[in-house]
């Protein structure tokens, strides 16, 4: 697919949103933090809201042109959104919500109804009022709705944000089901880099109503293109691994010929992007015995002061980044070329599937 | 009830007024059409006696009401003498001071704009006479009246369904002039003061009713000493001659 | 209660009723556009709206009287083209309670319809579904309890109607006689037996009409 936001000026309260991109998916995350303008963005792409200047095509169809005062409305836009309160219609009865955007011509139906639900399982819910329902379950009949209107492109805003950790790891996989079988491009919003990793194909930083940075997720995170994007994406070391064992909630992760210790993730994967923040990795000169699993011997490739800390790449059989204080650096006497040892907790390694 | 609220209401605006302690104020209930004379009459009299006249202009038979329930009225000045008995009735009224005083004719008015020609009685039948304008045929003198020059004429039943009733005598005027009725019925008196209204029929005396004017003092006035020198006045000549002016008969 | 006052009765619930309907479109439509829309002119028809409900009702009657009379902007038009007369007919009586009542429906729909979550109707849209689709499957239901509480609150109003109507309608007996200006009649006829038989006609009318309106009115506000 193809989603061009081209010359958006939309004024919000405290900054202007100005966008410029071209998104192409199957799965693009809008990341940043909260109040960037990102559920601006969506209401701009899905018609909801009008701005200043703007310039919005999905494939061949123009849905927005200033310039030419065209502006499809919200109805003929095809586009299914998924809102942050899920906004489902507390007056109809779970399948009345599932039915609502459904076209009568059965040739201009995407999706079976049995499909998705089955995809989605929400199957024993249908005749329920929506009241009765639980989060999680609120969240696949919303989705669910969206996608029984046969929409050219998916909108979610931050689908994770309001559940709890273990709800967070049920829905994902509905999520990537929903992409890999339905095949519909979708575009996420979220603050949550883990959620944008986890999700995303391709990455479009927001900060404050500007684009960062955008591309290949694990590349956006791995190679911030500015310190900024590097303080919300903050993942210094990002590497694809696979996991060879899981045992008592631990897991072994290699990358290339290291084995790391992390916490075993509630879904079985083997293929995974390895995390690990920069500030995680503790820099030790001696061996004495400690607490931490994964204790990596490592050689300095350079040293890069930023500020108050220094950032130190490492080769610890994989590119490894560590963030020590510029002091801790000059009391350690990090050199270049040295052999030294990296520390990292378990808990520090975080797991996304790939 | 009433009583007690109109003692109220006339001790509060004793209380409140402002006025020399020898001039006294007068309070007179009166049928509508007399609004104008009785008013030309009245500011003569006040200048030369220094008393005040007030006035409660209404349809007779709503004013004979609120004297039944206690209104503080010095003097009842009606249009009828079916009002005027039923106060009698009930002693309400010294009858002593009562007299007739004015008599007065009917006429059919219609819009100064009007095309309709009524040359006889019959043609208020007509059809394009959809509306008719009488103050309450039930009750109000001028509609009182009316009626009884229609049933004589034995028009009523004709009539009747297009009667558009009024609050009283003032009020069919001007639902005349206004345009929204074709035509009304209405004292001759009356069809002079409004420039809007022209009359399209004058009712002869041996046609129409006997249309007599009686005023009396209420029994029981707060003024009923100087009540009695403006009714007096009300008789002489003087005032005569302004009713004569505004076209009532005198008796 | 004679046969007289059954017709009077009847035909004041009548009236009423039909004042609700003819009021209901117009008025939704206006209460959902003061509820949702920003427009030019919004703060001035909000207080023209709400001027029935303060001014003097004869007042109300005579701007009613001037512009429906047959010299009127309106009724001289329908009265020479269309031989239509509206004042002192059951039609005034209709646009005298339609207009004083109006405006307690309009406040109330207005209010429902604020309370509706406007995202509800944004993703309706989103949907598939048109205006008229989201107003009514989606808007109106969810107000639906806030309009039919103003909706009764407006019919005991029109109910009581008296200032305005016997400024345009008259005393007609039989086509335009409303409990209201039947009481005042009768009061002034001194036949006081029909008064308070109407009186009390009025009253439990009255009473009946407020009571389920505030049914409907409370448990709004308790829901949202």
């Amino acid at each position: 697919m193809s989603l061009r936001l081209k010359n958006i000026s939309l004024p919000l309260a405290d900054f202007t949103l100005e966008v410029d991109v071209e998104m192409r998916g199957p799965v693009t995350a809008v990341f940043g933090p909260s109040g960037s303008g990102k559920t601006s963005l969506l209401d701009l792409i899905a018609g909801l809201r009008a701005a200043h200047s703007a310039f919005i095509q999905l494939n061949e169809t123009v849905l927005a042109d200033t310039a030419r005062n065209i502006s499809l409305p919200t109805r003929r836009r095809g586009i299914g959104y998924v809102p942050q309160d899920l906004a489902l219609f507390p007056h109809l009865s779970v399948r009345q919500n599932l039915l609502y955007g459904r076209n009568s011509r059965v040739a201009d139906q995407l999706f079976a109804f049995g499909h998705v639900t089955e995809v989605l399982e929400i199957q024993p819910l249908i005749a329920r009022g929506v009241r009765e329902l639980s989060g999680g379950e609120k969240q696949r009949v919303a989705i669910a709705r969206a996608l029984l209107a046969s929409p050219r492109l998916l909108l979610l805003d931050e689908p994770l944000a309001s559940l709890d950790a273990a709800l967070k790891e049920k829905i994902i996989p509905y999520l990537a089901r929903v992409r890999n079988e339905f095949r519909i491009p979708m575009l996420c919003v979220t603050h949550d880099r883990f959620e944008a990793l986890a999700l995303a194909d391709e990455i479009v930083v927001l900060v404050n109503g500007q684009v960062m940075q955008t591309g290949p997720v694990a590349e956006v995170f791995a190679r911030p293109a500015n310190a900024e994007v590097a303080r919300f994406v903050g993942v210094e070391t990002l590497q694809p691994g696979r996991i060879t064992g899981v045992h008592d909630g631990l897991a072994a992760v290699s990358i290339h010929h290291v084995t790391l210790t992390a916490l075993a993730p509630a879904a079985p994967a083997s293929a995974v992007f390895v995390c690990i923040r920069g500030e995680d990795v503790v820099l030790q000169r001696d061996t004495a015995v400690s607490s931490v699993r994964n204790r990596l011997p490592a050689r300095i490739i350079s040293l890069r002061p930023e500020g108050a800390l220094v950032r130190v790449e490492l080769d610890a059989g994989f590119p490894l980044f560590a963030l020590v204080t510029r002091p801790a650096c000059d009391e350690l006497e990090l050199h270049e070329g040295e052999i030294i040892t990296a520390l990292i907790k378990t808990p520090a390694i975080h797991l996304v599937p790939r | 009830m009433n009583n007690l609220f109109f003692k109220v209401v006339t001790a509060a605006a004793g209380l409140l007024s402002l006025r020399p302690a020898h001039s006294a104020e007068i309070t007179v209930f009166a049928a509508s059409s007399l609004t104008d004379s009785l008013r030309r009459v009245a500011a003569v009299y006040e200048k030369a006696s220094g008393d005040k006249i007030v006035f409660n202009f209404g349809a007779s038979s709503t004013l004979a009401r609120q004297i039944e329930a206690g209104a503080p009225a010095d003097i009842f000045f009606s249009a009828d003498e079916a009002q005027m008995g039923t106060l009698a009735k009930q002693g309400l009224i010294d009858p002593a001071t009562r007299r007739d005083r004015l008599g007065n004719s009917l006429v059919v008015v219609v819009s100064r704009d009007s095309v309709l020609q009524i040359k006889s009685p019959d043609d208020l039948t007509n059809v394009v006479v959809k509306r008719i304008a009488l103050a309450d045929p039930r009750a109000v003198p001028a509609g009182v009246y009316a009626r009884a020059w229609l049933e004589k004429m034995r028009l009523w039943p004709a009539i009747q369904p297009r009667v558009i009733p009024t609050e009283n005598v003032r009020a069919a005027l001007a639902a005349v002039a206004s345009g929204n009725v074709d035509a009304g019925v209405v004292y001759k008196t009356d069809a002079a003061i409004s420039p809007k209204v022209k009359i399209a029929y004058e009712v002869a005396q041996p046609d129409g009713p006997d249309i007599r004017y009686p005023m009396a003092l209420v029994r029981g006035a707060p003024q009923s000493e100087t009540a009695k020198k403006f009714l007096n006045y009300l008789s002489a000549k003087e005032a005569g001659q302004v009713f004569a002016r505004y076209g009532f008969l005198l008796r | 209660m004679t046969a007289v006052e059954w017709q009077i009765v009847g035909f004041t619930v009548w009236v009423a009723a039909l004042s609700m309907a003819t009021v209901l479109p117009f008025g939704l439509a206006l209460a959902w556009a003061l509820a949702r829309g920003n427009w030019p002119g919004k703060s001035l028809v909000e207080t023209i709206i709400t001027l029935p409900l303060v001014m003097p009702p004869v007042a109300v009657g005579l701007i009613l009287l001037q512009v429906f009379g047959r010299r009127g902007a309106v009724g001289g038009f329908l009265h020479d083209r269309l031989n239509l007369d509206i004042i002192f007919t059951w039609r005034a009586v209709l646009l005298a309670l339609s207009v004083m009542s109006a405006p307690l429906l309009i406040r109330s729909a207005r209010v429902a319809f604020e309370a509706v979550d406007p995202r509800l109707e944004q993703i309706a849209r989103t949907l598939g579904a048109g205006g008229w689709r989201v107003f009514f499957t989606i808007t109106v239901p969810l107000a639906a309890r806030g309009i039919v509480g103003g909706m009764l609150l407006a019919f005991a109003r029109a109910l009581g109607e008296f200032g305005a109507t016997v400024m345009v309608a008259g005393y007609l007996p039989g086509k335009t006689a409303t409990i209201s200006l039947a009481i005042y009649e009768n009061v002034q006829l001194g036949q006081d037996a029909h008064a308070f038989r109407l009186l009390g006609v009025s009253v439990a009318l009255a009473f009946a009409a407020v009571w389920c309106s505030e049914l409907f009115l409370r448990r709004n506000k308790t829901r949202t």
